[in-house]
């Protein structure tokens, strides 16, 4: 929970700065692996060694980690089929990788001590042109250059204004992706720790509860919309 | 309030979709007004294309923020009929 800030103790960064993975560079006096990087690669390891915790003993009837992440993974599968359709199943993957990774990224924010990788624009920028590329691709392997209809408007009269507008409200996709999560994130912290400056563990206590909420509820709006994109782009024009 | 918001799915989704219509209005004004402003600079047509592209953006924000609304107001509306459903069936 740094937020920009000075802050004391980043364990991440210590254990980065012990190994040697985060030196300054002699050029630009700049770190070589920022720590948002790192912090996304601290994210990537512990769902791996969850995940890993969760198949190690596969059983008929799960149990501890299993039962967890197939109560998470169904749910989330279920909400996107039942949203987009069938066809939903073939980007499920994608989807639900989206969703682990923000969720465990908001969230390690609130660990003191640890800094979540998506309180910087780039980590969140990087996953919405990936959401954003994705659904294009999506959208033009489905239906070849036909996809160009999903821009045109509703009729053919209408074309010349509606084909600029659907291009901007398109390119403002990741923009608004970009922005709402690193807002959100980033100020969560900065609350934080101001309120830590106020009053120590009093005052901070009980907005964790809050921005625990609100950053679950933040990977969900990314997820979300990452997916009625994707409907938006497997669907048939309208 | 946070119980309702954990346990209920519907509460869950249109907060969701709420916080996500202010947003979109303001990102679809700047990146007309951005694709306005490099046009101008690619192709030397000084304050035309800005103002052009700055208006679509515009419009495009708005159109974001009308179909997001109708959303909401569809689903609203779907989930009154279900629970009216509900409660002839029973």
């Amino acid at each position: 929970m740094a937020g920009g800030l000075p802050h004391p103790v980043l364990l991440v960064d210590e254990a980065a700065k012990a190994v040697g993975l985060y030196k300054l560079n002699d050029v630009f006096h700049a770190q070589v692996i920022d720590s948002n990087v790192i912090y996304a690669w601290f994210a990537m390891i512990l769902l791996i060694i969850l995940g890993m915790l969760a198949t190690r003993k596969l059983a008929m009837v799960p149990s501890g980690f299993q039962n967890f992440f197939e109560v998470v993974v169904g749910g989330l599968e279920s909400f996107v089929v039942e949203n987009i359709g069938e066809k939903g199943r073939k980007v499920f993957p994608f989807l639900c990788a989206l969703f682990l990774f923000i969720i465990t990224g908001n969230l390690i924010g609130l660990v003191p001590g640890l800094d979540s990788p998506t309180n910087n624009v780039n980590t969140n920028a990087a996953m919405a042109l990936t959401v954003f590329v994705y659904y294009n691709f999506w959208g033009i392997r489905m239906w070849g250059a036909g996809y160009i209809k999903h821009f045109m408007g509703p009729f053919w009269w209408l074309v010349p204004l509606m084909l600029p507008i659907e291009i901007i409200s398109h390119l403002a996709r990741p923009l608004s992706l970009t922005l709402r999560l690193f807002g959100n994130v980033r100020g969560e912290e900065i609350v934080l720790v101001l309120l830590f400056a106020l009053a120590p563990v009093v005052g901070t206590f009980p907005m964790y509860f809050l921005f625990s909420l609100a950053d679950c509820i933040q990977a969900f709006v990314f997820f979300m919309l990452a997916m009625i994109y994707l409907k938006g782009s497997l669907e048939h024009a309208h | 309030m946070f119980g309702r918001l954990i346990k209920d799915k519907s509460v869950r989704e249109s907060i969701a979709s709420a916080s996500v219509v202010g947003l979109n209005l303001v990102s679809a004004t700047f990146v007309g007004l951005f694709i306005g402003w490099w046009l101008d600079k690619w192709l030397d047509t000084k304050p035309w294309l800005l103002l052009t592209f700055l208006i679509l953006g515009i419009v495009a924000g708005f159109k974001n923020v009308m179909v997001e609304v109708k959303k909401i107001q569809k689903a609203d509306e779907s989930e009154h009929e279900g629970q009216g459903g509900d409660d002839e069936k029973s």
